[in-house]
């Protein structure tokens, strides 16, 4: 847990924390040794003469305010440093998350990430802050104590010994009980998220049909299920939480017997005896509290394994020494790209010269905006090389690849701001004339126009004010800003409506002029006005050529082409 | 809520009494400690057989403690498991009925998150709090009590620490530290806005180099954020730092020895009588820990119970009490207005009749409410003004089995399920024959990508293999084909459209009987074969008519035909011979 810990904060933090946990160790000990002056303080108060207690009494009142001084000053430290800790924290992952390749950020990861770069930090620091002291406590005053016991009497101190690694091996057994049996929870409670979310999908289909009931039945089933591993996790989990009370308490037990004993048989005074049990007691509360305590760091634990797990994962690598391309021409040498255990590109080569359009066509799933992906190094390919003037994109500075590099998507992103702000990201230092004449040129002007904030019109969170063809204007006035040699179009007009499709087609057009372009289209007029075509289909090139011949040549080309035109 | 914990009262009830019966027990043993004190304190020769009595009742309160507190947690968590699945059983039931508006408003995460992380927070609520709080409480009463009896004076002083804890809290709760509180929430959400940015636009924040900035934002919302957590820190920890030491066990043996020295050598107090507060003294904190502790996690599942309920307030669409059944399949729809919320009307008054038999388009520019309009068909909202009629009967009087017997749609978001591929096609018409689903198929240009699955129609969706989301479109085209009901509703979607989409959207289509279609309308040929096209503006229709009787006219519509042109015109110059781009 603490090495976890040590190593999601890395090495500048890990001595801080290491003094604060020294620290905490140190208080730990000060308070089990100064139960060891209850025992004279307690055989001279049950003794003949109570008055004697007095010189102890000061002796562990002293104790205790050294104790007190240093319990104080470890908690304040365990704040401070847990306040540190998440400062600097935050920092790592700010800088790793911008680190991570895009092809990282998948549809599932932003929820993900997000929680965890917001509140899952702060959980995961507050492990520092509140549970690390008791957890430290619960730990090192009991086996203090069982040395303190030890030297006042060795029966009754061997006694507690024994105790100490059935405590701990009943500690482990439960910690790993848990552990197996919250991976079966975990997967029940995602399977069952994903029925819900099914569910919640389907509802118009499963209401136009009827269904509702019977899709319910599986959706019932499946929260069922919940609940039963629920009960297997309580009922496997419980053994061992009853283990460690078991234990805790049988020890107990046994020095309440054997403390009897010794004292019927006179080996020992009452008041050691009764000091002693006092001191068992003291023993057993906090070694209780474990279970719960570990509980709660069972919690803090899967969030810092999550952050563990983003911290772990490698970003692209930087080249050692960059080159920068000095032509805009674009290849593809025997790319192979998979994802997971799936091919998504096979062993793919292409060339796109300086200045021209290659237009990449085929099914849905043939793996189109992937090879666009691998331009802008989203990802890195596991085979072959990817080239930009002749050089490997590898080896090309990722700042120095983008500024080649334009990229207008289907979905367009917009940050919360004005639409200026916005436009204005293509090229930060344009002036206002620049700004204007690629808002004209991406017929944005005609929009902005119609806005009655015009320019300084908020665009709201991911550009939600807008209308798709809106934002796709702005997109394309940032790309046109920009002036990138190299324009990925990724089914640019694909989701607008013919009014918006036209505009953007106009702006498309200007962004195209001149520069090496490759786009994905299913429209199959945009197609024809490319260079070349790239029939893709499975991650790898059925066909190539201009359209004419791929007409003649690709009878699915012409298919498509056919079906494309041909009324039913 | 108090309502749907009603049924398991009993349940709440065991599970308190067993916690209670056996944190009372868990003093037996200390107690048992306090009298072998007062047996070999006592100037009386020992009596070994009470001694051995004194034990063994210590252990026996020991094994009580054991068994009673198990049974309780095992009974709390077995209740836990069966209010949460009542829990999500009755949000997936009022999910299953509420609008469809309301549904595709809201993320699907948000409400995964409601029925499943939202109902296990409530865990600690059921599982924990009961029993753990109220023995909290108790223990210390009963220890209190008997402390009393013992002697009043250091009982007193006994509470010393405790009174000094809590004299400590109001530190906690000065309008500074609220103030701070809020502070600390802003803050946070802050850093979620920017992380949402950081992240969700990470490809494009990438491309601009823009990553500096949304970087930048990050740290500023993180530092900004630790600033004031460290502020509200610096403010509480001192006073935390100072109550943990008011309550820790060396404090508190400390006071009780103090003062119980000073009763023994001069109030006349039994040194026996000491070892009850040496070891039932520290109990008496217990409360004020759990105060501090037990409070954090019902904070949380408070405002997940708040959500849970915000889900289960929402009102179902109303069935008809008398369902009254359409005459014919003639749609009307008369100054029909709606809004998502109130005072932006997205409808506004809208009149509108299909005929049997026709095609009717509606075409205009984004956020004109086309999809809205269509929506109110198979009844995903009701109009907030106005009525939408079916064979002259309104929507909100024909049961839903009905209506959808008569309302067919295919959507751009489609949605298949977790089925075989022909339980996907025929899940409107359960009985249709494997025959007719592969009709249907084929006119959807879907039949021979089925074939080439797993295992064909059998194939289940998402389990055996994922389809992309033309594919799942045309799946969505062929259970329309299917359905053949006399109304089909369809947004021309190009989101996925390939060539086979299209033209499976054309087939679907083209004139049947007397079918009537209501399409929103993207492709210019859809538009110029329908009967009727409805040019929606802001809400409102502005031009209606025959397509080539609208263009002559040469108004709104003609306008908007004509934008569209250029978009198109070479498709017909590579083709040679003009067509598509005309009216026909």
């Amino acid at each position: 847990m603490i090495r976890m810990l040590l190593r999601v904060l890395g090495h500048r933090y890990a001595g801080p924390v290491r003094r604060t946990v020294a620290l905490m160790t140190a208080t730990a000990v000060v308070e089990g040794l100064s139960y060891a002056l209850l025992v004279p303080v307690l055989r001279e108060l049950f003794g003949s003469t109570p008055s004697d207690a007095r010189p102890w009494l000061i002796a562990f009142g002293a104790a205790v305010a050294v104790y007190a001084a240093l319990r104080y000053v470890s908690d304040l430290s365990g704040f401070r440093v847990g306040t540190t800790l998440l400062h600097g924290m935050y920092h790592r992952l700010g800088d790793h998350l911008a680190r991570l390749p895009i092809g990282w950020y998948g549809a599932g990861r932003v929820g993900e990430v997000s929680v965890l770069a917001s509140s899952g930090v702060l959980q995961a620091m507050s492990v520092i802050a509140h549970l690390l002291a008791p957890s430290i406590s619960a730990c090192v005053t009991p086996l203090t104590i069982v040395a303190v016991i030890l030297a006042f009497n060795w029966q009754m101190g061997l006694a507690a010994l024994a105790a100490v690694p059935l405590v701990a091996a009943v500690q482990l057994w439960t910690g790993r009980l848990t552990a197996a049996t919250d991976a079966e929870r975990a997967e029940h409670d995602q399977q069952a998220a994903g029925r819900v979310v099914e569910y919640l999908r389907a509802q118009p289909v499963l209401r136009a049909g009827g269904r509702s009931a019977e899709r319910f039945q599986t959706l019932d089933d499946s929260l069922r299920e919940v609940q039963r591993a629920s009960r297997r996790t309580v009922l496997s989990t419980l053994p061992g939480v009853l283990g460690l009370t078991l234990t805790v308490q049988a020890a107990f037990t046994a020095l309440l017997v054997l403390g009897a004993h010794l004292a019927l048989g006179g080996d020992i005074g009452a008041a050691e005896v009764l000091a002693i049990l006092v001191l068992a007691a003291r023993c057993a509360d906090p070694l209780l509290s474990l279970s719960d305590i570990g509980g709660q760091l069972h919690g803090a634990r899967s969030e810092l394994g999550r952050l563990d797990k983003v911290l772990r994962t490698e970003p692209l690598p930087e080249p050692g020494e960059p080159v920068r391309p000095s032509r805009h021409d674009l290849e593809f040498d025997a790319v192979t790209f998979r994802h997971g255990d799936r091919t998504v590109i096979d062993g793919v080569s292409l060339t796109v010269p300086q200045g021209r359009r290659l237009a990449v066509v085929g099914p849905s799933g043939a793996g189109k905006s992937t090879l666009l992906q691998l331009i802008a190094r989203f990802y890195d390919v596991d085979g072959g090389a990817v080239r930009v003037g002749g050089v490997d994109v590898r080896d090309v500075d990722s700042a120095v690849l983008m500024e080649q590099i334009a990229i207008v998507f289907q979905d367009v992103y917009l940050f919360e701001g004005t639409i200026e702000e916005n436009v204005r990201l293509g090229r930060p230092d344009a002036d206002d004339a620049e700004v204007r004449a690629a808002a004209t040129a991406a017929r944005l002007d005609e929009v902005v126009e119609r806005l009655p904030a015009g320019w300084a019109t908020e665009v709201g969170e991911g550009g939600a004010l807008l209308s798709g063809g809106e934002r796709q204007r702005v997109s394309i006035a940032r790309a046109l800003l920009k002036d990138a040699p190299i324009v990925l179009l990724d089914e640019v007009t694909s989701a607008l409506d013919p009014v918006n499709e036209a505009a953007v087609h106009d702006g498309i057009e200007r962004l195209m002029a001149g520069r090496t372009v490759v786009m994905v289209a299913h429209r199959m007029r945009t197609v024809r006005r490319a260079d070349r075509i790239a029939f893709l289909d499975g991650g790898r090139i059925a066909h190539e050529g201009d359209h004419e011949e791929l007409l003649r040549s690709s009878a699915r080309y012409a298919d498509y082409w056919n079906i494309s035109q041909t009324p039913v | 809520m108090a309502g749907l914990l009603l049924p398991y009262s009993g349940g709440f009830a065991a599970v308190v009494v067993l916690q209670v019966v056996g944190a009372v027990a868990g003093l037996a043993p200390l107690l048992a400690v306090v009298e072998l004190g007062r047996v070999f304190l006592s100037s009386d020769p020992v009596d070994h057989d009470h001694v051995w009595t004194v034990v063994a009742v210590g252990a026996i309160g020991l094994f009580v403690r054991l068994v009673f507190q198990a049974a309780s947690s095992g009974v709390g968590h077995v209740l836990d498991g069966r209010v949460q699945l009542s829990f999500r059983r009755r949000l997936a039931a009022r999910l299953g009925r509420v609008p469809i508006g309301w549904l595709s408003a809201r993320p699907r995460g948000e409400l995964a998150k409601v029925v499943g992380e939202d109902v296990s927070a409530v865990h600690p609520f059921i599982a924990h709090a009961p029993g753990e709080l109220i023995s909290a409480f108790v223990v210390p009463l009963v220890s209190l009590v008997y402390l009393f009896t013992v002697d009043w004076r250091m009982t007193l002083i006994t509470l010393i620490p405790v009174v000094l804890a809590v004299a400590l809290v109001p530190l906690m709760m000065t309008p500074t530290r609220l103030r701070e509180q809020a502070e600390f929430d802003t803050a946070m959400g802050r850093i979620a806005n920017s992380v949402v940015e950081f992240v969700q636009g990470i490809a494009v924040v990438k491309a601009f180099g823009g990553a500096e900035r949304a970087h930048r934002r990050f740290r500023t919302a993180t530092d900004d954020f630790v600033t004031v957590f460290y502020r509200m820190v610096r403010g509480l920890s001192a006073v935390a730092a100072g109550m943990q030491v008011a309550l820790s066990p060396p404090f508190v043996l400390l006071v009780v020895l103090v003062g119980g020295a000073v009763l023994v050598t001069d109030g006349g107090m039994a040194a026996a009588d000491l070892l009850p507060f040496l070891l039932l003294g520290l109990g008496l904190t217990a409360p004020v820990a759990a105060l501090g502790h037990g409070f954090d996690g019902l904070q949380a599942a408070r405002r997940a119970v708040g959500r849970i309920r915000e889900v289960l307030a929402v009102r179902p669409l109303p069935e008809p009490a008398r369902p009254v059944a359409p005459r014919g399949h003639l749609v009307e729809l008369r100054d029909v207005r709606f809004a998502y919320q109130d005072g932006h009307e997205v409808l506004r008054g809208i009149d509108l009749v299909l005929e049997p038999g026709t095609v009717t388009a509606v075409v205009g520019p984004s956020g004109s409410g086309k999809s809205t309009l269509v929506q109110l068909l198979p009844r995903f909202f009701d109009p907030t003004h106005g009525t939408v009629s079916l064979g002259g009967v309104d929507l909100r009087e024909i049961g839903s089995r009905e209506l959808y017997r008569n309302v067919s749609f295919v959507f751009q978001d489609v949605r298949l399920l977790r089925a075989s591929v022909a339980d996907n096609i025929a899940l409107a018409v359960p009985d249709a024959g494997r025959d007719a689903v592969e009709r249907a198929a084929r006119r959807a240009n879907i039949h021979d990508r089925i074939l080439e699955l797993p295992r064909g129609y059998d194939t289940v969706i998402g389990d055996e293999a994922g389809l992309s989301g033309g594919e799942a479109q045309r799946i969505s085209i062929a259970r329309a084909l299917l359905a053949a009901t006399p109304v089909l509703v369809l947004d021309e979607a190009t989101a996925f459209a390939d060539p086979q989409t299209e033209q499976a959207v054309r087939r679907a289509l083209a004139p049947e009987g007397d079918r009537s279609v209501l399409v929103i309308a993207h492709r210019l040929e859809t538009i110029a074969d329908a009967d009727t096209v409805v040019m929606l503006e802001n809400g409102t229709v502005v031009e209606r008519g025959d397509p080539s009787e609208l263009l002559a006219q040469d108004g709104r519509f003609a306008a908007f035909w004509r934008s569209n042109q250029a978009a198109i015109a070479d498709e017909s110059e590579a083709r040679g011979v003009p067509r598509g781009g005309e009216a026909r």
